[in-house]
């Protein structure tokens, strides 16, 4: 794209229209006053969980100020692209793996190479930070979904109850049984709505062998033996399962309604304070066959990003290294209890060590997979999740699913290169 | 001098639309004929009209449009037909009559966000339209999830959410109807149906009018209702085209293209709203 003469009259519209759901950035900078740099800081947290985190960092650096604000996620991203237009984002920012390549590819993050590269041995899951090589953001927390199993349920369907299915067709059998019960659904499986389906499906695709694009990024491979095999297995365990909404996946399964479900750590934290009594247990989502492909699920993160307009690069970065430091990172993911840390080593934190259901989401994560860092996986995702659907609902068979799906994506890829 | 001080007490109003409508309207025209990122606000590439090309080409488009049409379609006949009956019904001299003008009326003043979410949860799998099935021995829907039902579902929502505004609207109308008209053609002895067609229906014309120009208007840009219960699934069975150029412009981030759309729709919304407002005006000559 090339510069033209509408930048101050675009800046206009953007102050204009899209500021006003904005609320008040403030920008960080010196406060000649006091000496005090202040450091604007977006985030998604639970203030109760981050305010800790952020009164010791300033306790430690008494020359910093921090001013963070909690984010949503339902609209959490109209926020922040609403603050860049208009000149007003923040400092440091909190954003999804998912997100987080458009927003490097546009060159609103600064480049954090050299700081990542101090960080190597400390900190893991750089790649979905990366652009052409470079790095843009750092990774705080990650996180991944694994098999949630309702033992009870298995019990009483007369099933093994010493371990939770481990290959698909164990996975479909153990379905078929438990919905032969009244009430009850073998399996909680997605649709209907946005940045789920596919994290649901992947896991049997990848685990499959199975790629969304080729390994130089260029074009689509969705369209292979391997992923269609993997969502013709999908729509079999459609039958056996539950089709909803996560939320109400959730419920269900809480409510033993749903025998099994893929789902988040999360779980581990609701399911602890809404239904104690719940007989559950996690495992590694089910391989293809015993000794063929792997226990592969979605792997997501989030990061710290620093923007590129920042005035507080130095207090920005700091802040930075200490919450995505073990300590920190720890902490937080024991108040929240959905995610992971980053940290390399967290597993063998004592907290992990008392936790099987907590460790065992750090073990799922070694055989997770990212999604291609595409600027565009917005679009492909959204390609992917409905040629998905379109399979589940049986409009089209799953072979011409994942052809449609590769072509879409194909065309999102040249339209990009051009 | 006159002119001058009426100018002066409309200035706080102009400059406020000027400001906040005006300007941003005039700049997003602008807008639809750049390639413009909000995460990149100095970069802005001239793409003349190849975002409204690049639309007329998009079967998504098109499915949005087309589940717009349905939408306005199926709901604003079936809307203005029961306003009408509602404000005939809550004016018989009847026991509670307030309470029941107030009852449907209520959803008029509060948010689509909350209508919908309550909705939502009625239409969810151990919600209340299932156990009305079940009371009915009909299986369980899947409301929201089902391509086929969800639009429906969603359109049934919107008509229940809209519908007391429109009988109020009608009882408006209704109170400058001359008794007089009614009791002459009783003593004619004219029958309900027979005061219906002749008398109430050609002296509400007008109101009609009015209702199905404003409706209209409001239905082809239907949003909040498919962004809370659906989010324009499932397979983009209920995305509307508002939904459509919001997904654009907030997720893709292609504010220039989102913008082409909006104008399209404008230019449609342009078009029925003249037809009407055109069959308004020589409806009005007819009745003058």
């Amino acid at each position: 794209m090339r510069g033209t003469p509408f930048g101050p009259i675009l800046a206009l519209l953007a102050l204009a229209g899209l500021v006003a759901g904005a609320g008040c950035g403030r920008k960080g900078g010196n406060d000649q006053a006091s000496g005090q740099q202040e450091v604007t800081f977006w985030h998604f947290w639970r203030q109760e969980w981050i305010t800790p985190l952020i009164t010791e960092f300033e306790r430690r650096n008494p020359d910093i100020h921090v001013v963070d604000e909690q984010l949503t996620w339902q609209a959490g991203q109209e926020k922040i692209q609403a603050a860049i237009a208009a000149g007003q984002a923040p400092d440091l920012c909190e954003l999804g793996s998912t997100w987080l390549p458009r927003f490097a590819a546009s060159g609103a993050l600064m480049d954090v190479t050299p700081i990542a590269d101090s960080l190597r041995g400390e900190i893991g899951h750089w790649e979905p930070a990366m652009q052409g090589g470079r790095v843009y953001g750092l990774p705080w927390v990650v996180g991944t979904r694994a098999l949630f199993w309702n033992r009870a349920l298995f019990r009483a369907a007369g099933l093994d109850t010493t371990r939770a299915p481990a290959t698909w067709e164990e996975l479909l059998q153990a379905a078929t049984r438990l919905s032969a019960r009244p009430g009850v659904k073998g399996f909680g499986l997605n649709a209907g709505e946005r940045y789920v389906l596919f994290k649901k499906f992947m896991p049997f695709a990848w685990g499959n062998g199975g790629e969304i694009l080729t390994p130089d990024g260029q074009r689509a491979a969705f369209d292979s033996p391997a992923n269609a095999a993997a969502l013709a297995f999908y729509v079999q365990l459609a039958k056996q399962s539950l089709i909803e909404k996560q939320d109400v996946i959730d419920r269900a399964f809480m409510d033993s309604q749903v025998g099994m479900m893929i789902s988040g750590a999360w779980n581990l934290r609701v399911f602890a304070e809404q239904a104690p009594g719940l007989e559950f247990d996690v495992a590694l989502i089910p391989r293809p066959a015993p000794k063929r492909g792997r226990h592969a699920s979605f792997a997501g993160g989030e990061y710290l990003v620093v923007f590129a307009r920042s005035q507080a690069v130095d207090a920005a970065t700091r802040l930075a290294r200490y919450l995505i430091g073990r300590d920190a990172a720890v902490a937080l993911c024991r108040a929240a209890r959905s995610v992971q840390p980053a940290a390399m080593g967290a597993e063998d934190d004592p907290y992990y060590r008392s936790q099987p259901k907590d460790r065992l989401f750090v073990e799922q994560l070694a055989t997770a997979v990212a999604p291609p860092p595409h600027p565009r996986w917005g679009e492909m995702e959204e390609a992917l999740d409905h040629e998905i659907e379109g399979a589940l609902y049986g409009r089209k068979t799953p072979a011409a699913a994942v052809r449609d799906a590769g072509s879409a994506i194909d065309a999102l890829l040249a339209e990009d290169r051009r | 001098m006159k002119a001058r001080s009426a100018f002066a007490f409309l200035t706080p109003f102009l400059a406020v639309f000027t400001l906040f409508s005006l300007l941003p309207l005039a700049l997003s025209i602008l807008l639809s004929f750049l390639d413009w990122s909000p995460l990149n606000p100095e970069q802005a590439g001239w793409v003349g009209f190849g975002h409204y090309a690049r639309a007329l080409h998009e079967p998504r488009f098109w499915g949005a449009l087309r589940n717009t049409f349905f939408f306005v379609a199926g709901t604003i006949p079936l809307t203005t037909t029961l306003a009408l009956g509602l404000a005939l019904l809550v004016r018989l001299p009847l026991k509670l009559r307030t309470l029941f003008r107030a009852g449907f009326f209520v959803p008029s003043v509060v948010s689509m966000v909350v209508i919908s979410l309550i909705w939502k949860h009625l239409y969810a799998p151990f919600g209340g339209m299932n156990a009305l099935l079940g009371w009915l021995g009909i299986p369980p829907q899947r409301w929201l999830l089902d391509p086929e039902l969800a639009l429906p579902a969603v359109m049934a929502m919107d008509v229940w959410a809209s519908v007391g505004y429109y009988m109020v609207l009608y009882l408006a109308g209704l109170e400058t109807i001359p008794a007089e008209l009614y009791e002459a053609a009783s003593l004619d002895g004219a029958g309900f149906w027979a005061r219906l067609r002749h008398i109430t229906w050609p002296a509400l014309k007008p109101m009609t009018l009015f209702i199905l120009v404003v409706n209209t208007m409001r239905s082809f840009q239907i949003f909040v209702e498919v962004f809370v219960m659906t989010g324009g699934g499932p397979m983009h069975a209920t995305e509307t085209v508002v939904l459509y150029l919001y997904d654009a412009a907030f997720h893709q981030f292609r504010m220039g293209y989102a913008s082409a759309v909006a104008y399209l729709l404008f230019a449609i919304l342009a078009v029925f709203s003249l037809l009407e407002l055109k069959w308004l005006r020589s409806e009005q000559r007819t009745l003058a």
